[in-house]
């Protein structure tokens, strides 16, 4: 979806999982955002770092490097602060929310969830 | 002339060696005689009687004499002291007299007097062994006993002994804290009965098994309730060695509250079956309805939305039991409430033996956590930190956050990583505590723990827990005392009271302070105590106290002898509610006052309110008193006190639970002095008080 500028928003997606990444994939792209996937949390910052995007979508559980760990180093590199972090898990107790709002992510998702919800969720980060 | 001897050796050993030489004598002066009357007839010459008469007189006295001097010198020699020793070897061997015998008494005796005195010697020696020895064993025994007390009052099951009649003969504070609570004010006293506590079915049931069992090991572990069912417990049953034989063996019951286990676990049970129940149904309905799909075809519409309406339908219920798991996990953590002090003292005392340095506050929260397992988590975290930042100085914080309280330790230096975080997470905590890791200790608390930036280059991790409560001042620790009275195991027992032992009844001595002294003109009880006499022993824990609404003014004067002011009265309960709690105490037992009439009086008149009669046997101590002492004396309580010697301390004297100490006490000195005259029976004391009732009037 362009915004007034004309500018396309960016969205990295950092999932592992193949079936939700791939329900990601169209929904980003119904939605008209340009995107991109990481299935590996260890390659996640240097391709946050290439890419800038606007939002990362960020799992919690990821091989080499958990969803925490990126939040955390993505909030300690100034360069990388007005991307915004939209955490998703799928135990999604109050107290993990907790963490990774702590943590510096702007919203939490659980999984699993409904696609509306994730939608809206991703609206208004971008548009914060 | 078989009664001589008999009659002989009931005489005192001087008599009857005097009386053997005055035989002496005058056997010897008749034969003397009968030597001089044949001579003389033989001689036949008449003029040579005065001759024969007086040789006669002359040998008679002579022989009377000798005889009398031998005796002399016997009885003072022989006779006399052997009386002495013996009177000091009776004295020696009934009374403890362990002074030396005199030897000078016994000279003439040969080695008598020295074997007599070697004999008391050895028998003071073995006496005094003999009282070293019980002295020795008693104090062993003493620590022994105090031993056990200590650790029956503390083991975390109550613990309860039971006669064969199901009467309580020991208890301890847990096994009050879990049968008590249920029975509505009145906590298990001895001599109780079982039953007023927990619901007889399964007991009988278990005990009956166990005596047809006939094995003196076996154990039978049973489940019962409280007898309002409010509370499921867990019990096992051991018979005790039946002494009697004749009467049904008493038991030990040791119980556990498993209510709240019980709970949880049907609770979860529950939701586990909710959960496959309604995860099971749109999982099916998914897999049928794409099966019939031809794969990378477009389904019909209404397929379609079939797809959609079942796929959306198991995220939901997903989504929603998840919630309730976490919701109930929180509640499934039996944890006793820590104090945040507690918590914090401990951490700081390991990592100082580290070499660090901690700055603590403390908060006024009971936490639900294992102090032992967040102790060494927050410890390792904190030493890793040392370690990897070289940092030597932390603080820990409590703030409360909703539910929770945020722990949070800061230091000043470079971040922590999460991943760095997670890493020490994995490790084991303690050498102590094998397998214990840093995830096991949050997954238990149902909480996570991470590291948070603060602002002017301070550094933090935090540690959310939940709050139990706000803490109030520590609480007394409460009297976990041990109660016991064994005796009462083989206690035969007399349905009639009249006919009963005075020491076998059980008496509640009890005392009120009131606003006045007129319960006919609208005074009333403001406070009331009690203390329980069990097998003529005063059992220290079992004791009733209590304030009461008045429901009315304290006169001043009156609140200048008790000190029972009006704001103390505030939250107290009314004479209803305390009335049925005393009632409850007193169930049983005889009621003993000072000057009962006048309590009495305060009482009877609540009984509609109350809802129970006050028919007790009721004794008073003025009467009793009046029985021993005579009328004459005067019967006030501390008159009575002062003759008994009991010391009654002057911060105890007008109130309540004072006074009735001071009246048990008392009474517990009359006792014996009603059986010194001979009234040992209930009915006869009350025969004897009626004759006395001219003072006062009777109650029963």
């Amino acid at each position: 979806m362009p915004t007034e500028q004309g500018k396309r928003h960016s969205v990295l997606v950092v999932e592992d999982e193949d079936n939700i990444a791939l329900a990601l994939d169209y929904l980003m792209t119904r939605e008209g955002y340009a995107h991109d996937r990481v299935a590996n949390g260890g390659e996640a910052l240097t391709r946050i770092r290439e890419m800038r995007p606007d939002l990362v979508l960020l799992d919690v559980m990821l091989p080499e490097m958990s969803g925490y760990e990126i939040c955390q180093g993505m909030r300690l590199d100034p360069e990388l602060a007005g991307i915004k972090i939209l955490m998703m898990t799928a135990r999604g107790s109050a107290m993990e929310r907790k963490k990774g709002l702590a943590l510096g992510a702007n919203g939490f998702i659980s999984k699993p969830f409904e696609l509306a919800e994730l939608r809206a969720e991703v609206r208004r980060l971008l548009e914060s | 002339m078989t009664m001589k001897p008999f009659a002989l050796s009931h005489l005192s050993l001087r008599l009857r060696v005097f009386l053997f030489f005055a035989g002496l004598a005058i056997g010897a002066v008749v034969l003397l005689g009968l030597g001089l009357m044949l001579g003389y007839r033989r001689l036949g010459s008449p003029e040579t009687l005065n001759a024969f008469v007086q040789g006669g007189i002359i040998g008679s006295f002579g022989v009377v004499g000798l005889t009398a001097a031998v005796w002399y010198l016997f009885d003072v020699n022989v006779s006399k002291p052997i009386d002495q020793l013996a009177g000091a070897l009776r004295a020696r061997a009934h009374a403890d007299v362990a002074a030396v015998l005199d030897p000078n008494v016994a000279r003439y005796l040969g080695d008598l007097a020295p074997a007599a005195q070697a004999t008391t010697l050895s028998l003071s020696e073995t006496r005094n062994a003999l009282a070293e020895a019980v002295a020795r064993e008693t104090t062993r025994l003493s620590a022994e006993k105090d031993k056990l007390v200590a650790l029956l009052s503390d083991v975390p099951v109550g613990v309860l002994l039971c006669s064969g009649d199901h009467q309580l003969v020991f208890y301890n504070g847990m096994a009050v804290d879990l049968i008590g609570a249920a029975a509505k004010g009145i906590l298990p006293g001895l001599d109780r009965n079982l039953f007023d506590y927990l619901r007889e079915g399964p007991i009988r049931h278990a005990h009956h098994r166990l005596i047809e069992a006939e094995d003196p090991d076996a154990a039978s572990d049973l489940l019962c309730s409280t007898r309002d069912g409010s509370e499921m417990l867990a019990a096992r049953m051991r018979l005790l060695p039946n002494q009697a034989g004749d009467t049904a063996p008493g038991y030990v019951l040791t119980l556990r509250d498993v209510t709240a286990d019980l709970a949880v676990h049907a609770a979860r049970e529950a939701l586990l079956s909710e959960m496959l129940d309604r995860v099971r149904r749109p999982a099916a309905n998914l897999r049928a309805l794409l099966a019939v799909l031809p794969e990378g075809i477009a389904s019909p519409p209404a397929m379609d939305a079939a797809l959609r309406q079942e796929a959306d339908d198991l995220s939901k219920v997903v989504t929603e039991l998840a919630k309730r798991l976490e919701e109930g996990r929180a509640e499934a953590i039996p944890r006793a409430p820590l104090r945040v002090a507690d918590l914090t003292d401990g951490l700081r005392a390991r990592l100082e033996a580290k070499g660090l340095t901690l700055a603590t506050e403390d908060a006024p929260l009971l936490l639900r956590c294992d102090g032992f397992e967040v102790v060494v988590l927050l410890a390792h975290v904190t030493l890793g930190i040392a370690v990897l930042h070289s940092v030597q100085q932390f603080s820990l914080t409590i703030e409360e956050d909703g539910t929770d309280a945020m722990l949070r330790l800061t230091w000043a230096g470079p971040a922590l990583r999460v991943g760095q975080l997670e890493t020490w997470l994995d490790a084991p905590l303690d050498e102590d505590a094998p397998g214990l890791t840093g995830r096991h200790v949050l997954m238990g608390h149902g909480t996570e723990v991470w590291p948070e930036a603060l602002a002017d280059g301070w550094q933090s991790v935090c540690l959310p827990l939940r709050i139990t409560r706000h803490a109030g001042p520590r609480p007394k620790p409460i009297a976990r005392a041990v109660v016991y009275d064994f005796d009462l195991l083989g206690k035969a027992r007399n349905e009639k009271v009249a006919e009963a032992n005075l020491a076998d009844l059980i008496y509640v001595v009890f005392d009120t302070e009131t606003t006045g002294l007129l319960p006919g003109q609208g005074d009333e009880i403001v406070q009331i105590a009690a203390v329980r006499i069990v097998n003529g022993k005063r059992v220290e824990a079992e004791v009733f106290d209590t304030l009461v609404n008045p429901g009315r003014s304290i006169p001043a004067a009156s609140t200048a002898v008790h000190g029972i002011t009006e704001a103390m009265v505030q939250g107290a309960p009314d004479i209803a509610t305390a009335g049925r709690a005393f009632h409850k105490f007193a169930e049983g037992a005889v009621l003993i006052a000072h000057n009962a009439p006048f309590d009495m009086a305060f009482l009877r008149r609540h009984e509609p309110t109350i809802g129970a009669r006050f028919d007790n046997p009721i004794l008073d101590t003025v009467l009793l008193s009046a029985v021993i002492f005579g009328q004459h004396e005067e019967h006030s309580l501390d008159a009575l006190t002062h003759r008994l010697s009991i010391t009654i301390p002057e911060e105890a004297r007008h109130t309540a639970i004072g006074d009735s100490l001071a009246t048990a006490d008392a009474f517990l000195k009359l006792l014996p002095m009603l059986h010194g005259r001979g009234l040992t029976r209930f009915g006869a004391v009350l025969t004897e008080l009626r004759r006395h009732g001219r003072l006062l009037k009777d109650l029963n």
